[in-house]
């Protein structure tokens, strides 16, 4: 894979107010990149930034391999853009609106007929081909607009929180969608603050806080790396505190977690286990031999909330 | 999906073509032709005209007191002066008020950035918005022309009246609108940007008159009690005058049509001047209207390029 967004140095001040401080990141080709960060992190700003709307202060950027500086209308063939908030055309068909927007691309008209009725059935909006934009629903304008971002079939899609707004069953589609795009070799760099939906979908994410980086990699990497050590939990038959005295004299078991400690079933039990895997599927082949009656042994996997609140300490909001 | 990789028009278009292809002016004719808004507002248009006439010819016919009724040419030549008045103020005040929204509500609508990502370039994107509200306003215009031919049936206006007022309005039409799309480029929302447009119409077309009047008022008694005017002071006055009304569209309409009907010149007459000196000298005088098209023309090119910087001028803030 190559690197297809590179950012260094990238910084943004509006006065006094350090917007974006010294962003280095690269992504990579077909990469789902989540940008996550509390309100004020500076997330837009580098979308901006990326999508040729906005100068930064220093630093530069780079997509498919065209400085957003130096090389704006290059940059702009190679990215689809869909802002935080955007509006649609009164008195426009949805059609029209995809038609409009793909002669703006300089699709030739032979082209754009057949194009518009392909981007509607990829977005499940064939039906609406016929509607004005405005009489469309918060999910379906928000399908259209990524639509549109596809009319030049380009490499990368920078999306601003596409599914903010959305009822449930919008997320969904929206998610759906995006894996959809990431199967079709898309580059996809999104911003959101709904955690579990990056969680779903990233292969990697950078968190900002404040205008700077404060954690950035692949998603499994990421959650390892804040993680000190592996969460376990155990349920087993019979009495417990044999098996809690067992694993207390194991070298790599650092505490348990009993149900009265913590809100988990009477019949189970949490650990802080630091070794490694072949450390750990010891440990559970011990306690077989020892005739505990184990029922189920895993690893609790943590979220990404954890990781965010772990990195991230409150200061914008 | 058929595939959606274009690659770029590289068959050079024609300028015609390319106008005629801009997608910015499709879209805006498409939206405002559309349904009954466009057929009503032109129905009004001509229905306001066709009463102005009515009113202005009964008002005249009443007014002429010969046994044979009124003077059919004079007639003739007030309905001509009324449809052109009709003209001026379309020019001044509907041309640019389609104009003056057509930047800024991108911006309010949250359209301004979709656009500015595509490949649209910031020339094609201010001339189809150029062109999109002249075409409506050109319409407005011609569809009046029919009621201005009654002027000729009446007789007392020639052909060459009607054509160089035409071309003097077109050329008006056309800076005017600019000059509402400049402000609109500059402001952030429509109604500054409507507020600039209108004030800067009316100083250029009232304002300076009347402070060109109130200069004269003020100096016409140092003039009267100078013991010595000369001839050139006099010269030089009548210069700086057609001079002055070289830059005002009215004082344009009527001093052109006053030099081609009176003077029996398209072009320049001669005048004699003499001063308190008693001498009579003849200078030479050219008609407004060269002078006035050339400075509109030029202005008209000065804004294009100015609004297109704009629009092409990455943010900072």
């Amino acid at each position: 894979m190559s690197t297809i967004i590179e950012i260094q140095g990238l910084t943004k001040k509006y006065g006094d107010l350090t917007a974006l401080n010294d962003l280095t990141l690269n992504i990579q080709e077909g990469e789902v990149f989540g940008f996550i960060g509390p309100n004020g992190a500076g997330k837009t700003t580098t979308m901006r930034i990326l999508t040729t709307l906005l100068k930064p202060s220093s630093g530069k950027a780079w997509v498919a391999g065209e400085s957003v500086i130096d090389n704006p209308r290059a940059v702009r063939r190679n990215i689809g853009y869909m802002p935080d908030f955007f509006g649609v055309y009164d008195d426009m068909k949805v059609w029209e609106y995809l038609d409009f927007f793909a002669a703006c691309y300089d699709i030739p008209q032979s082209t754009r007929l057949g194009m518009v009725d392909d981007l509607l059935a990829l977005v499940d909006l064939g039906h609406k081909k016929d509607a004005f934009v405005d009489s469309l629903s918060r999910g379906m304008k928000q399908r259209l607009c990524l639509a549109r971002t596809l009319a030049h079939d380009p490499q990368v899609l920078i999306l601003d929180e596409p599914a903010s707004g959305l009822d449930p069953r919008a997320r969904i589609e929206m998610r759906e969608l995006l894996r959809e795009l990431k199967t079709m070799g898309k580059t996809i760099f999104f911003s959101s603050h709904i955690l579990s939906e990056v969680a779903d979908i990233c292969t990697s994410i950078a968190i900002l806080e404040a205008g700077g980086l404060v954690a950035y990699g692949d998603m499994a990497e990421m959650k390892r790396q804040l993680r000190a050590h592996r969460l376990i939990q155990l349920r087993a038959l019979g009495d417990l505190t044999p098996i809690q005295e067992f694993l207390l004299r194991h070298e790599a078991v650092e505490s348990i977690i009993t149900s009265e400690e913590m809100d988990i079933p009477s019949d189970s039990l949490r650990f802080d286990f630091t070794g490694d895997d072949a450390a750990l599927s010891q440990l559970l082949a011990s306690l077989i031999g020892n005739k505990f009656q184990v029922v189920a042994f895993q690893e609790e996997t943590g979220d990404l909330e954890d990781v965010f609140l772990q990195v991230t300490k409150g200061i914008v909001n | 999906m058929t595939e959606l990789v274009q690659e770029p028009a590289t068959k050079k278009k024609s300028f015609i073509q390319r106008l005629r292809e801009n997608p910015v002016t499709v879209k805006e004719l498409r939206s405002r032709m559309r349904g009954r808004r466009a057929f009503v507002v032109l129905t009004v248009h001509l229905l306001v005209m066709s009463g102005f006439i009515t009113l202005v010819y009964s008002a005249f016919a009443s007014a002429a007191s010969g046994p044979f009724g009124p003077d059919s040419r004079e007639v003739g030549k007030v309905i001509f002066s009324s449809v052109l008045g009709l003209q001026v103020m379309l020019v001044i005040f509907v041309g640019p008020s389609f104009t003056a929204g057509a930047i800024s509500g991108e911006k309010e609508r949250q359209t301004y950035d979709l656009l500015r990502t595509t490949l649209l370039s910031a020339k094609s994107f201010v001339a189809g918005k150029l062109l999109s509200a002249l075409s409506y306003v050109l319409l407005l215009i011609f569809v009046a022309i029919p009621l201005q031919s009654i002027a000729f049936l009446m007789g007392g206006v020639a052909v060459i009246e009607l054509v160089l007022s035409q071309v003097i309005v077109l050329v008006s039409a056309v800076t005017f609108a600019l000059w509402g799309l400049y402000a609109s480029s500059r402001m952030r929302t429509t109604l500054s940007a409507s507020v600039v447009t209108f004030a800067g119409a009316l100083f250029v077309t009232v304002g300076i008159p009347v402070v060109v009047g109130l200069f004269s008022m003020i100096l016409s008694p140092f003039f009267a009690g100078a013991a010595v005017f000369s001839w050139q002071a006099e010269a030089a006055l009548m210069y700086a005058l057609m001079f002055l009304a070289g830059t005002n569209l009215p004082a344009t309409l009527i001093v052109s049509d006053i030099v081609l009907v009176e003077e029996g010149s398209l072009w320049y007459f001669s005048t004699s001047v003499g001063g308190f000196s008693g001498s009579s000298h003849t200078v030479w005088l050219f008609s407004p209207w060269p002078l006035f098209l050339i400075l509109y023309i030029l202005l008209a090119v000065v804004l294009f390029y100015a609004t297109v910087r704009r629009v092409r001028k990455i943010a900072t803030q």
